[in-house]
């Protein structure tokens, strides 16, 4: 156990942090070309993803053939937590890159892997996850959407929603049924689909905060047809590939959402002492008791974030790791939460801050209150916090299951 | 950064756990509860294997081992809430001996022949700035007046550390630091609702200490610094041994949980409850992490090693009272009986989390420390 990293690291960081200084997007450039949603990516951000694969920097971890050097764990981590300090996304399309792509290279055939991973890593296209729909939400097993083989083609009927980035995105990773006779979790099944294939309509779903930008969608699919060789992995195994493929890079979701979290109470406590100037001593001690709580909360996340990377990079097992999607969410919430009350009835005014361009879509922007109502993105989705709960209890204390 | 055990580390968790599952079982525990018995052979155990001697220097007999380990210790110790003098010797008596001239006690303290305590506390309150006993020039020495209360052992110990400050000084200014056998004090033992962790009033009559007993010489500039050191040290052990307790408890409840059976099926199955251990657990973890965070800092003298403290004290609190209540609430009634184990560790956790400062006294600090304003 110890605070510092070995030489090897630093110097690793040294290097990213001397490329990037030459290399990164600048932020007005960003700023001027923003990402609509994460199915877009603007010109800058096409370029940056193309710039960081060719430099093996897109995804360390991974051979150069795949945008990266062969870098440890712990160069990773170092490597997220600086590109995040840098407020520099390697790609504006999270799940193409995050989930998408390397489900492809896991299960994809070679030709699905020329097709539709590579160009998500040179940044010539952006993915969508079609998972969620209408009757499957949280119980995503029960998804109805039908792909029927005819011949050598699919048919697929249905509905997704909640669906991240579909409005710009060119292709679905799309769930579908392919055995509606097979128990649930068994007739389940993977599929690319072009999204200007004929019988895909897209309806934006505009959010409670910044509703002209919308990234969530409904996607209808009426008599989609795709070749039989889209089907990704064998067919009727798309439930594990879920699986395996919502844990890819789960050893390391944390380090950004802990980021944005600590990204938050910084500016919290920087503004704190303006914000309570006006109160009366009780009050203030009050809002400085609440304000200390999340910074302890704040430390802690990292904390455990760390011990449960410790664990995964010595080859054990981690429950931590099962912890902080939950935990970073919330606390993330109430910073934005306790910052807008202790703000008063000031908070209530909007369109005061921009949104910068920098950050991921789906890191809470803007005012105070518009931060903790876009919040609850991240306590709704990728599994609920109740959910959460649920696979903690049962998978990490072993409760028996209702 | 690596915020697991090295393999010595684990190997020496394991052996203490080992150790202490033969020589402080539950009924010692509960035959010292119920003044049975004392715990003088289990100490005689700890001080065969060497146990007093970890965090004690080479120089003066010890193994030079770092505050992690101690820490490991002590984690192990308060798990299995073991009555010794292992937390109080170890982590307060020793901090203050480390840097000063009288360090004869070191060695003792090494072979196993001389137990301790540090007395700070007064009216409740461990800051430094609250004291307000006093040290005054004699002849051949110091007179110490005052009252210290809630000394750990303090009715026990064989030597207490004690913080008085010069007559006429106020806040951080004149503190000094002493080291007196019990056995020229006088000393009241408090009657506690967990005699694990017993607490004593020290009754200052103008005590009369040599320069021999001069651990920090009253108004040395450096005596903010070292006895603040020493309270970090103290105060994180505390947060560590709390922790171990809570997550004892959490075990237990959580089993209880799957073993018990209502409406044919096991408690643990339905989602209230599940969803109740779920954030017990998250406590645990968030305190566990914090409190090995402190600990990582001692070890190594980071510079956030006062955040880390009060954090890692503040969380161990707030674990504390999650744990404690829900641990008792999910028992029903069979926790409520005195016959089960259960209210052992649920008093052993709730007076670790009062003393060296509760969750709010040291939120109230990490404010001023986060350039939060009063």
């Amino acid at each position: 156990m110890r605070l510092r990293f070995d030489d090897s690291v630093e110097a690793f960081r040294a290097e990213l942090l001397d490329w990037l200084a030459t290399h990164r997007p600048t932020p007005e450039e960003m700023a001027a070309d923003p990402s609509l949603s994460t199915g877009h990516a603007p010109a800058w951000a096409r370029r940056w993803t193309r710039t960081m694969f060719d430099a093996g920097w897109l995804v360390p971890g991974w051979p150069p053939e795949l945008g990266g050097r062969n870098a440890g764990p712990i160069e990773t981590l170092v490597y997220i937590e600086e590109l995040a300090k840098a407020r520099v996304p390697r790609t504006t399309n999270v799940q193409g890159l995050g989930i998408v792509a390397p489900s492809i290279l896991d299960y994809g055939t070679p030709a699905q892997i020329r097709g539709y991973a590579m160009p998500i890593l040179r940044g010539e296209a952006t993915a969508c996850l079609g998972m969620s729909e209408p009757g499957a939400g949280s119980d995503l097993a029960s998804l109805s959407t039908r792909a029927v083989r005819d011949g050598d083609r699919f048919v697929i009927n249905g509905q997704k929603v909640w669906t991240s980035g579909a409005n710009y995105a060119d292709f679905c990773f799309l769930f579908c049924r392919t055995d509606p006779d097979a128990p649930k979790h068994k007739g389940i099944s993977i599929v690319l689909v072009p999204m200007d294939a004929p019988g895909i309509t897209v309806r934006p779903l505009p959010e409670i905060i910044r509703p002209e930008h919308p990234d969530l969608n409904e996607v209808f699919l009426t008599d989609v047809v795709v070749p039989a060789d889209h089907l990704v992995g064998e067919l009727n195994d798309g439930w594990a590939m879920a699986n395996g493929s919502l844990a890819h890079e789960r050893g390391m979701v944390w380090v950004s959402a802990v980021m944005g979290l600590e990204e938050a109470m910084e500016q919290l406590l920087q503004e704190a002492p303006g914000l309570t100037a006006s109160m009366s001593a009780p009050e203030r001690a009050v809002a400085n008791d609440q304000i200390v709580r999340l910074a302890i909360d704040t430390a802690a996340a990292r904390c455990l974030g760390y011990r449960g990377f410790a664990k995964l990079a010595r080859g054990g097992s981690a429950p931590e790791q099962a912890l902080m999607k939950v935990f970073a969410s919330e606390a993330r919430q109430r910073v934005a939460l306790v910052a807008a009350e202790i703000q008063g009835a000031d908070a209530l005014e909007v369109g005061t801050i921009e949104p910068d361009g920098h950050q991921s879509i789906d890191e809470p922007q803007g005012t105070w209150l518009e931060q903790y109502f876009h919040s609850f993105a991240n306590t709704i989705s990728a599994g609920t916090s109740e959910i959460q709960r649920n696979i903690i209890a049962e998978r990490v204390l072993g409760l028996p299951r209702g | 950064m690596d915020f697991e055990l090295t393999e010595d580390q684990l190997e020496l968790r394991d052996n203490a756990r080992s150790v202490l599952a033969g020589a402080c079982p539950p009924s010692l525990v509960r035959a010292v509860h119920e003044g049975r018995s004392t715990a003088d052979d289990l100490w005689a155990t700890l001080v065969g294997l060497g146990w007093p001697a970890l965090g004690v220097d080479e120089a003066h007999g010890g193994l030079g081992l770092g505050f992690l380990e101690v820490g490991v210790v002590v984690e192990e110790l308060g798990r299995v809430v073991a009555p010794t003098a292992f937390l109080a010797t170890a982590t307060q008596l020793v901090p203050m001996l480390r840097e000063s001239p009288a360090t004869d006690w070191l060695a003792a303290v090494a072979t196993g022949s001389c137990t301790g305590t540090l007395a700070v506390a007064e009216a409740g309150r461990w800051e430094p700035e609250a004291v307000a006993a006093t040290a005054r020039r004699t002849d051949d020495g110091w007179g110490l007046h005052g009252t210290k209360t809630h000394v750990l052992d303090g009715a026990t110990a064989d030597q207490i550390a004690i913080v008085a400050r010069l007559a006429g000084t106020g806040g951080s200014d004149g503190l000094g630091a002493f080291v007196v056998p019990r056995s020229a004090l006088s000393v009241q033992a408090t009657a506690v609702i967990d005699p694990t962790l017993p607490v004593a009033t020290v009754v200052l009559d103008d005590v009369e200490v040599d320069q021999s007993g001069v651990l920090i010489e009253p108004g040395d500039p450096d005596a903010p610094r070292r006895i603040g050191r020493a309270l970090e040290e103290a105060t994180t052990a505390m947060a560590l041994s709390t922790v171990a307790t809570c997550r004892s408890i959490f075990e237990t409840t959580l089993q209880y949980a799957k073993d018990r059976e209502q409406f044919g099926r096991p408690i643990g199955s339905f989602q209230a409850l599940k969803h109740r251990l779920a954030d017990v657990y998250l406590a645990v973890e968030r305190a566990s992490a914090l409190a090995y965070f402190a600990a990582l800092t001692i070890a190594e003298d980071d510079d956030r090693r006062a955040m880390a403290t009060s954090m890692a004290k503040a969380a161990a609190g707030d674990c504390q009272r999650l744990v404690a209540g829900d641990g008792l609430q999910l028992h029903g009634g069979v926790g409520f009986t005195w016959e089960n184990d259960l209210h052992l560790w649920l008093k052993r956790a709730k007076t670790g989390d009062l003393l060296f400062g509760t969750a709010a006294t040291h939120r109230a600090h990490l404010a001023r420390l986060l350039g939060l304003a009063a």
